[in-house]
């Protein structure tokens, strides 16, 4: 009920799209998203999975599924890791669910890193298991896969997943097992080391305060996202997250014993240590943005930690439990209807995020004439430039929100995107190495002189996004026009495109990345079936 | 006292051509071309803000 609450409009016909969100009705699996672009693979393997999936659930239908999915799943692990009583089952999910992290999360469009949030208690309760049994079972590859959908989430699952379940028996296999689930990630990254290096301007992507709360106090409750654009507004006044605050500390540590009790010794310690970890790197990140920039800039993928207030995830599980064992103490001690009432207290405590922020996550539907476009640029030749060259669009069909350009992935070419980002009116240099070629080609004179260049660059198609108006931005290239419609015009150059060179050493890599990764997913998968067919097949005799 | 005004002059007027033709050449070499497009450098739409 939680799940539909905050989603509300965007469960409506069509795609919710909002910031780095977007989802299309039919995403062409391409080779990039295998990890062989030029950009750094931060859709690894996300985009591939969605690509593979959505040739069975339509786009539309996957993302629902994909968005309640994941607040159902996180709440009902969140009430399987407290005990037996209602309340404390009720505050743990509305505890977990109804969260600044989430909302915040889920307007800035990050749905692999709520997966991986909605993954995390479950990962709990396997590591728990694990320690007893050392059997991989049936839940657990499951859960890790669809934890590790990006390098953020994957370091998290795993994380959680050993610090909760390793033993010195149980280690190698589990070391291997996170291995395998994160092979496409890890090994796409290894060969885009040389470019792996971030921008230490990317600092401002710091944990941050949130109105007059400071960051430290704001990331208590699991909120101080950097973007100030996706916060509720109850968040940003005084009084509501300090009492929330402060009734939720007072929870969790009436709370602590009891837990302890009962997850024993090893668990609690694991869980305590998970949030000591993912609250340092949040703060750190806003009190040593300098540091998080170098680091950034100076290590391969350092550039991991600058959202810091993502790996407040990781202090999630020992929240709701610890909140909810406290509400269970307190139970005792009031009528029953009062204890039920404290499930909703974070719901009184941040109203405006229901029904999908008070109307803003709205399910749209794209402009007909996408469709058109796509059929008639086909595979395309060579790879794809959407102009004007920017991440970002803000189309009128969107409700005038934000969103990354749907426009590559609702093509089916590879594509090359400008990721350089502008936050504060500053620009945050990218890591992909096309891009400044990419600039310098469109800087040509002439629209002849582009289209070489570009072609050189093994850009073989360009598309124009009207629909995104800049004054004064005129780029065309020599081309034939193959659609030209009200909101979209696509052309095809006439310069000689230069295929990207691939070296078979990368794909040899990237071929034994997924094997693994496939392996897992085959594990999931025959031991979901082995769990169902047998209910299915039993239940015509039962009738 | 004709010489000394007539170096003088041929002194302001070389210079000025030589100054004007300097200013003409940098203008030429570094002014952006007419079918330049405007901006492409500059992401045109904030990711987010932080205040």
């Amino acid at each position: 009920m939680l799940a539909v609450l905050l989603l509300g409009p965007a469960l409506g016909r069509g795609y919710l799209l909002t910031y780095d969100m977007v989802w299309v009705p039919d995403l062409a699996l391409r080779s990039d998203f295998l990890g062989l672009g030029t950009a750094l693979p931060r859709a690894v393997p996300s985009d591939a999975v969605v690509a593979v999936l959505d040739e069975v659930v339509p786009g539309m239908l996957l993302q629902k599924l994909v968005l309640l999915g994941a607040l159902v799943s996180g709440g009902v692990g969140a009430a399987a890791l407290v005990g037996s009583s209602l309340a404390a089952r009720l505050v743990a999910v509305s505890v977990y669910v109804w969260s600044p992290f989430v909302v915040e999360r889920l307007w800035i469009g990050h749905w692999p890193l709520l997966l991986c949030w909605a993954a995390l208690p479950w990962l709990v309760r396997e590591g728990v298991r694990l320690r007893e049994d050392p059997r991989i079972g049936t839940a657990l590859p499951v859960w890790l896969l669809v934890g590790s959908l990006s390098a953020n989430a994957g370091l998290m699952a795993a994380a959680t997943l050993l610090a909760v379940g390793a033993t010195r028996r149980s280690a190698p296999r589990l070391v291997a097992l996170v291995l395998a689930a994160n092979a496409p990630w890890l090994v796409a990254g290894l060969l885009h080391v040389g470019d792996a290096r971030s921008s230490s301007a990317g600092a401002v992507f710091g944990l941050d305060a949130e109105g007059p709360l400071p960051a430290p106090v704001a990331a208590l409750t699991s909120g101080g996202i950097w973007n100030a654009e996706v916060v509720p507004d109850s968040r940003t006044q005084l009084l509501l997250p300090l009492v929330l605050t402060l009734v939720l500390g007072a929870l969790a540590v009436a709370g602590c014993r009891p837990m302890a009790r009962r997850l024993g010794r090893r668990t609690t310690t694991a869980l305590v240590a998970l949030w000591a970890a993912g609250y340092a790197v949040a703060v750190v990140s806003w009190a040593a943005p300098g540091l998080l920039g170098w680091f950034a800039e100076t290590l391969p993928a350092g550039g991991l930690l600058r959202d810091g207030s993502r790996w407040l995830a990781l202090c999630a599980p020992l929240a709701a439990v610890a909140v909810a064992e406290g509400a269970t103490r307190w139970v005792g001690r009031v009528p029953s209807r009062f204890a039920l009432a404290a499930a909703l207290v974070p719901l009184a405590f941040m109203p405006d995020a229901a029904w999908g922020v008070g109307g803003t996550l709205r399910a749209v539907d794209y402009p007909d004439e996408w469709a058109v476009a796509r059929s008639e640029l086909g595979d395309g030749r060579g790879d794809l430039l959407v102009l004007p060259f920017t991440s970002y669009r803000q189309p009128a069909w969107n409700h005038d929100h934000k969103v990354l350009d749907p426009l590559p992935r609702f093509l089916e070419p590879n594509y090359v995107v400008n990721d350089q980002l502008a936050v504060d009116g500053r620009i945050i240099a990218g890591e992909d190495p096309r891009v400044p070629d990419v600039l310098a080609a469109l800087a040509l004179p002439g629209p002849g002189e582009r289209a070489d260049a570009l072609g050189a660059l093994g850009i073989g198609a360009v598309v124009w996004d009207r629909s995104h108006p800049v004054p004064g931005y005129e780029a065309s290239v020599a081309g034939t026009v193959v659609h030209r419609g009200d909101g979209v015009e696509v052309t095809l150059l006439e310069a000689p495109v230069d295929g990207r060179d691939t070296p078979i050493g990368w794909w040899a890599a990237l071929l034994a990345a997924w094997a693994a990764y496939a392996g897992v997913a085959a594990v999931a998968l025959v031991s979901v079936v082995r769990r169902v067919a047998p209910r299915m097949a039993v239940r015509p005799r039962d009738r | 006292m004709q010489a000394f005004i007539i170096t003088f002059a041929s002194v302001i007027v070389g210079g000025g051509l030589a100054g004007a033709t300097v200013v003409g050449l940098v203008n030429s070499q570094t002014a952006p071309p007419e079918n330049s497009p405007a901006n492409v450098s500059n992401p045109v739409l904030e990711y987010g803000a932080t205040k």
